[in-house]
């Protein structure tokens, strides 16, 4: 164990970079260096033991089932339409104010981020809908593109969220603590979203004119294609945050219900099926290759004591609980620029959560905190997955032009997180309340 | 075929996993539960798990950090994604051999889940095969690569 040391974990996260940079597999890259590191310090027997044996219990635990589940639910509705039937419906409701499709893209985001939990599937989608409708009604590209790539990251935040579900399993901690803790902070993002807008619109009408109102008739009829679903939503959320059922079940129910709704509206076929399977396979294979890595890893990084011995550190630093959760979010900010959202959660949860938990953070906080930063990564050059996901939907801008327009929203995401690390009440009040 | 095949396989797996547990919900909440649906789950999803392991290598969807990636000429593309290619065959190598002593190591132990008595050697043989699968898709890509 002579190499059981912060200096080995360092020099494996040096290497884990560049493996990173040079194009390798997230997934391979942390199991490859984690395996490496787990040889040097425990022999090669041991490691590849280790390995075989992080392999199995992952792919057997049962809370492992709620990320399948829920990636199928959200590929049923994608079959059936359904972020177009929460846009309009949003449309239909505000759409008629300056502004009003910019608030209506927030809302679809949210209500689709409830049904899926991908930053990059939420813009994609609503961006396929709204985009169009936006730009037919004059509507400035920049705004429009904005608030859209910007909105999308709402679900990788309101629950079930595919990061937060990661997340639990690589901290150990419950998803339905961390699902239940999200929605605020969720709720919050969308607001100070639709309050962007409101100043927006405020210093630039020309950015959003305003739009004929759809009559009651039609606007009921818009809410009558959505009812079901938000149904579904609101006992699946309800039920987690209660503690009446746990995710994986409530993952179960929504995939069932998604089915049910599928084929009440009779689009449930073979061939839906057979891509909302395939879809779901190829999706969560991606992301299972990456937990395995990540486990490992994270096992290696434990081996090592540098999580402990970043975490003294810091406490001898005695720079108080708000300075140092403002250096992991500007690291973190940092990261983003090199590193894809679970790329960087599952590098830096290790190391950074026992520092957090050492200024007095939970696992749950954390679990937002690192999601929230996640996300303003997917929306700030040079990365910025959701600029890239937004001009593919929108040809006709330029990425500058995206970019610009989404610098509003960056800020506002800026000052929230910097609100929940000010007032961690935002994250932590609903659980406790809830007693979960 | 064959692929369509797989994907039925972890398709119906995907379709048990959402019956088990919401009928384990239903179950108890009219009082009378279901016993052992949580290690049928279990069960479930390593299948699915695995299906999903050899679909997404099928269709190389893992992913990739693409930074430097984009920015690189055709051709150290080409070698990067080789690499990247061999990395993952060497990774997946590795988890194979882990899983292969384990299952060799316990293999005479009978491993049974408690309640419905899933036999885990079977669940082991299921991750291996897998394992394999991928294994062989992988270098079938790499000798093809080095053709072309």
């Amino acid at each position: 164990m002579i190499y059981a040391t912060s200096a080995t974990a360092l020099i494996g996260v040096g290497l884990l970079l560049v493996l990173l940079l040079a194009g390798v597999r997230i997934g391979v890259a942390l199991g490859l260096v984690g395996i490496g590191g787990l040889a040097v310090i425990l022999g090669p027997e041991a490691a590849v033991i280790k390995s075989g044996v992080i392999l199995v219990d992952t792919l057997t635990r049962y809370e492992l089932g709620t990320l399948p589940l829920f990636l199928f639910m959200a590929h049923i509705f994608f079959s059936i339409d359904a972020s177009r039937d929460l846009f309009d419906a949003a449309a239909k409701l505000v759409g008629h104010r300056r502004g009003g499709l910019a608030y209506a893209s927030i809302a679809g985001c949210a209500g689709f981020g409830t049904i899926n939990g991908s930053s990059l599937a939420t813009t994609a989608t609503v961006g396929l809908v709204a985009y169009p409708e936006m730009r037919r009604r004059g509507y400035a590209d920049t705004l429009s593109t904005g608030t859209i790539a910007a909105g999308g990251t709402l679900g990788q935040m309101i629950p079930p969220s595919g990061a937060l579900i990661v997340f639990g399993i690589i901290a150990e901690t419950s998803i339905g603590d961390l699902f239940t803790a999200a929605i605020i902070p969720g709720i919050t993002q969308a607001l100070f979203y639709a309050l962007v807008v409101f100043i927006v619109v405020r210093l630039r009408p020309e950015a959003a004119p305003a739009g004929e109102r759809a009559p009651w008739r039609e606007r009921w009829q818009a809410l009558g294609r959505v009812w079901e679903i938000g149904l579904l939503v609101a006992f699946i959320i309800g039920g987690i945050s209660s503690g009446l059922i746990s995710p994986s079940e409530a993952a179960a129910v929504g995939a069932a219900g998604a089915l049910i709704i599928a084929g009440m509206r009779g689009k449930l076929n073979r061939t839906t099926l057979y891509n909302a399977f395939a879809e779901t396979l190829r999706t969560s294979g991606l992301i299972y290759m990456i937990l395995f890595g990540a486990l490992i890893f994270a096992a290696f990084i434990g081996v090592t004591g540098l999580a402990d011995a970043a975490g003294r550190a810091v406490s001898d630093l005695g720079m108080g609980t708000i300075a140092t959760l403002v250096v992991l979010a500007l690291i973190l900010l940092l990261l983003g620029s090199l590193l894809d959202g679970l790329a960087l959660m599952l590098l830096t949860t290790p190391i950074m959560l026992p520092i957090a938990q050492e200024v007095g953070m939970s696992a749950v906080w954390f679990g937002i905190f690192i999601t929230r930063a996640m996300e303003i990564g997917f929306v700030h050059p040079p990365l910025g997955m959701n600029l890239y996901v937004m001009q593919g939907v929108a040809k006709d801008v330029s990425i500058g032009r995206i970019f610009k327009g989404v610098v509003p929203f960056l800020c506002s995401d800026f000052v929230h997180l910097l609100l929940i690390i000010l007032f961690p009440a935002m994250v932590m009040w609903l659980p406790d309340l809830l007693g979960n | 075929m064959f692929k369509t095949a797989l994907t039925w396989v972890g398709g119906v797996a995907l379709l048990l996993a959402t019956a088990t547990d919401s009928l384990a919900v239903l179950c108890r909440y009219l009082g009378f539960p279901i016993t052992g649906s949580i290690e049928m789950m279990q069960a479930i999803v390593l299948v699915s798990g695995v299906m999903a392991l050899v679909m997404s290598t099928w269709d190389d969807s893992h992913a990739r950090v693409h930074l430097l990636l984009d920015r690189m000429g055709p051709r150290m593309q080409a070698l990067a994604h080789r690499l990247s290619d061999l990395f993952t065959l060497a990774f997946l190598a590795a988890l194979l051999a882990g899983s292969v002593w384990l299952a060799g190591d316990l293999w005479h132990g009978y491993e049974h889940s408690e309640i419905v008595g899933v036999p885990w050697s079977v669940l082991r043989m299921v991750v291996n095969a897998g394992l394999v699968l991928a294994i062989g898709l992988l270098a079938v890509r790499l000798v093809r690569g080095s053709k072309a």
